[in-house]
């Protein structure tokens, strides 16, 4: 417990670590010690010239009457990066399903689609010549053309393959 | 995990309600604090108390700091500011014409300066305490005296002493906290004699 209370004076713990430790470190009267002294021996050793006399036990003192202070919900660094990385991680997830959405009706991923158009190619080729010859003899009724007034005077002709 | 990251968490606890996390950060910073303010109010007593007031003061201030400067600097100018402010209330001007900046506090060296302003007291038990700090230091085997001094002394991370004394990490660390505790051992006696004034 001691030596993981120098580590973590020294910020050479892990995060979790020294979460965990310093609640157990302000919990325990004994620990709390050891907390001060080592602090005290690094003040000694940086600047022996001055060892301000120990107010801990005063501010401590003092501390009894203040009332207990919150901050805001979200107001600190370590809520705004989860926040952050939550939003972010969302962002991926909806980027993800629209992709693989996509990926689902590409012909490569649906083969029995793909057949199916093949197979209805030859029944639409064969009626292709019946249906142009019925457009023809219908074009005056045709209401999509802007040549709708002269096709009355126009007179149409068809011709079969190898006719003259 | 650097010093500022773990008094973010500290200072994360006391955002959240944890009153007990703040006597971490004042048996942290007391004596630099103590050390600071003692550089415009010459009069220990009243430096005392205006430390104490720059900790509450700091409390009462924590919902509103968001980490974006180091908690050290942050508590600093609070010191700062209530020194300056104990000195305009008094009508005594601060003993530095020149505007007055955080990190160049910290670096403050002028010890005569600072024996004036203590007290016979305190004078002697800090002259006890930095002597038996020394004298146990002394009496360390070298490669735990190293660690420590590397350390404290010199700032170095684990890795960085390590790398020095050509040794594991785990080596590093088991030495300083077994120089720690030697020292503290020889410390906690004299401690224990002025139980009312805790360090």
């Amino acid at each position: 417990m001691k030596q993981e209370i120098s580590a973590l004076m020294d910020g050479e713990l892990f995060e979790d670590e020294s979460d965990s430790l310093l609640g157990r470190v302000k919990r325990d009267s004994a620990t709390r010690d050891d907390w001060e002294v080592y602090h005290l021996i690094g003040d000694v050793l940086r600047q022996p010239e001055h060892i301000h006399c120990g107010l801990s036990a005063k501010v401590r003192a003092r501390m009894q009457e203040e009332p207990t202070v919150l901050a805001p919900r979200g107001r600190t660094a370590k809520h705004k990066i989860h926040t952050m990385a939550w939003s972010a991680a969302a962002s991926l997830a909806a980027v993800g399903v629209v992709a693989w959405m996509s990926m689902q009706i590409t012909p490569e991923t649906s083969p029995q689609l793909a057949l199916q158009q093949t197979a209805l190619r030859p029944a639409s080729a064969g009626i292709k010549n019946k249906t142009n010859e019925y457009l023809m003899a219908h074009q005056e009724f045709s209401p999509s053309t802007g040549m709708n007034s002269g096709a009355y005077y126009i007179r149409t002709a068809a011709y079969q393959p190898g006719e003259k | 995990m650097t010093d500022r990251d773990i008094d973010q968490q500290l200072v994360e606890r006391v955002q959240r309600g944890d009153k007990h996390a703040f006597d971490l950060l004042v048996s942290k910073y007391q004596r630099r604090l103590g050390r600071l303010i003692s550089r415009f109010v010459r009069d220990s007593a009243e430096a005392e108390d205006v430390t104490q007031d720059a900790f509450i003061k700091a409390y009462r201030a924590l919902p509103g700091f968001r980490g974006e400067s180091a908690f050290y600097t942050w508590l600093y100018r609070i010191g700062i500011n209530t020194a300056k402010n104990h000195l305009l209330a008094s009508k005594r001007r601060a003993p530095t014409s020149t505007p007055f900046d955080a990190d160049e506090a910290e670096s403050f060296e002028d010890a005569s300066l600072l024996h004036e302003v203590s007290t016979p007291e305190n004078e002697l038990m800090s002259k006890q305490v930095v002597d038996v700090v020394q004298k146990s230091l002394q009496q360390l085997p070298e490669d735990l005296r190293s660690a420590l001094t590397l350390r404290e002394i010199e700032g170095l991370s684990y890795e960085e002493i390590a790398s020095v004394m050509n040794c594991p990490i785990g080596t590093v660390r088991s030495r300083i906290f077994r120089a720690r505790e030697a020292v503290a051992e020889d410390l906690r006696p004299l401690l224990e004699t002025s139980k009312n004034n805790r360090w």
